[in-house]
């Protein structure tokens, strides 16, 4: 576990330390991914779908802020549907405004949700997003995740109807319109889906915030379980063809992730190095404020020797959190572990003997 | 005169305005309910296109239908209908908007205290030197 630890602080310093650099790299290759999944898909504009276009858009997305790659992505899924036909780009924009107007003003930061939940359907691993975001985000995060599974049986929708779509002639303009409102609006899976999503968003946000032991690890196996349960009552109810064995299989898969993203939870909480202008009637300031770097590495190591009644040697490997003094003292024969870098919650205080 | 204590509290504030209260100095500059009124305004423009989208698509769906039978139906209650779902939608979306914007202002308010504090604190310090 203390080697997890170190690994855990080794990566939140350098990520601190190269934070200019990681940022733009992650912001460019999610993009890049998400806008290759999009041609991949969808891919019926031919002129979107080359690899020099999407790593332009990449690029300039790995220096804007995450709605841009959002808007970028969105404009991506609604030119391929323009091109497949002009009436399923206006239900693409119809619900994208929809989201966007009555619900991302509100928390833009959430828009990320509905780029990531399509493309982990995509890597048929959707469960992670109710755990990941009942983990981190607010009970309004349902609404996201739930607009992201919309988004999802869109393009699902699309890419179902497009050979019938395309075979249409040009006066059943109508006729196109239904068909994608019915293939997307009369799609049980989605609707089990959003439901068993949002079910389990908010009772993972709710288990991981009561005051117990082990509440984050219990919110993920409780809300892998109850996820798996709503979906496969929700196929049994409406015959939605879900495959057991992914929803399983994803189910699992996605508490490793979650117990992941539990294990680096603190990271992304992180002081970072300021650099701040300011001015008063005499002077101007230019300030650089670096962080005391809180790791924690191994630094001493406690030996303890009791000679009264037995004879024993202990060796603890204690770590230090600067700024914090060490809290524990107690009298020979006994070895504690003191300040270890575990939340306060977990805190592991061990007697021996 | 540069005095470290105070060069550290103006790094503070300034770090303060510059990330997460950015957003709290602008809301401190309005006033409760003209915050709150501009909001809510905004927020009932959002659903009035929210709205007509969505109408204007559910026409389209039935749009066949809908030309034949408008010369039989009784366009008036068809459009109180309407005007019912549209008074209905920015009702509950304009109540959900004033619930929001309240504690977002309060929040905002709390935040922005301690910076307040620190500010006639600065001053302070300014008075003191001289």
């Amino acid at each position: 576990m203390t080697g997890l630890l170190e690994f855990r602080e080794n990566i939140k310093r350098f990520y601190s330390k190269y934070e200019v650099f990681i940022l733009p790299v992650v912001k460019f290759l999610l993009a890049f991914i998400v806008l290759n999944t999009l041609n991949s898909k969808l891919g019926y504009m031919n002129r979107l779908d080359n690899i020099a276009i999407t790593l332009i858009v990449s690029l300039a997305c790995s220096f804007l802020p995450v709605t841009g790659l959002v808007f970028l992505a969105a404009l991506f899924s609604l030119a391929h549907m323009y091109a497949l036909s002009m009436e399923v780009a206006i239900v693409g924009i119809c619900l994208y405004l929809v989201m966007f107007l009555l619900f991302f003003r509100f928390s833009p930061k959430e828009s990320l949700v509905v780029v990531l939940t399509p493309l982990l359907f995509a890597l048929r691993i959707p469960y992670v997003m109710p755990l990941a975001m009942g983990l981190l985000g607010t009970p309004a995060s349902a609404v996201s995740v739930g607009f992201g599974v919309t988004a999802y049986y869109l393009m699902q929708a699309v890419m179902t109807n497009a050979p019938t779509i395309s075979t249409m002639e040009d006066a059943e303009a109508i006729a196109r319109l239904r068909l994608i409102i019915d293939g997307f609006i009369g799609n049980k899976a989605m609707i089990v889906m959003v439901v068993a999503f949002a079910i389990t968003v908010e009772a993972v946000y709710i288990i991981r915030r009561m005051s117990m032991d082990h509440s984050w690890s219990i919110a993920i196996v409780a809300g892998a379980l109850l996820d798996m349960m709503i979906v496969m009552v929700g196929d049994l109810l409406y015959d939605t063809n879900m495959p057991v064995a992914g929803v399983i299989l994803g189910s699992i898969l996605a508490a490793a992730v979650a117990k992941v993203i539990e294990f680096f939870r603190f990271c992304v909480d992180y002081s970072r190095t300021e650099k701040v202008q300011f001015e008063d009637d005499e002077y101007y300031y230019y300030v650089k404020a670096v962080p005391k770097m809180s790791v924690s590495t191994p630094s001493k190591t406690v030996k303890t020797i009791n000679t009264q009644s037995r004879s024993v040697v202990t060796e603890r490997t204690v770590y230090d959190r600067p700024g914090e003094r060490a809290r524990t003292q107690r009298p020979a024969g006994r070895s504690v572990t003191v300040g270890s870098n575990i939340p306060s919650e977990e805190d592991d205080f061990e007697e021996l003997f | 005169m540069l005095k470290e204590e105070r060069v550290i509290l103006m790094t503070h504030m300034a770090s303060y305005e510059q990330n997460e209260g950015k957003k709290n100095v602008s809301i401190g500059n309005y006033f409760r309910n003209d915050y709150i009124a501009v909001q809510v305004m905004k927020s009932v423009i959002c659903a009035t296109i929210a709205f007509a989208m969505v109408f204007a698509l559910f026409l389209f769906y039935d749009f066949e239908s809908f030309m034949q039978d408008i010369y039989k139906m009784d366009l008036l209650a068809f459009a109180k209908n309407v005007l019912t779902w549209y008074l209905g939608t920015v009702v509950v979306y304009g109540v959900i908007s004033y619930g929001i914007f309240s504690y977002r202002y309060s929040k905002a308010r709390k935040s922005l205290k301690n910076y307040y504090q620190n500010l006639k604190k600065l001053n302070a310090m300014y008075h003191n030197e001289q």
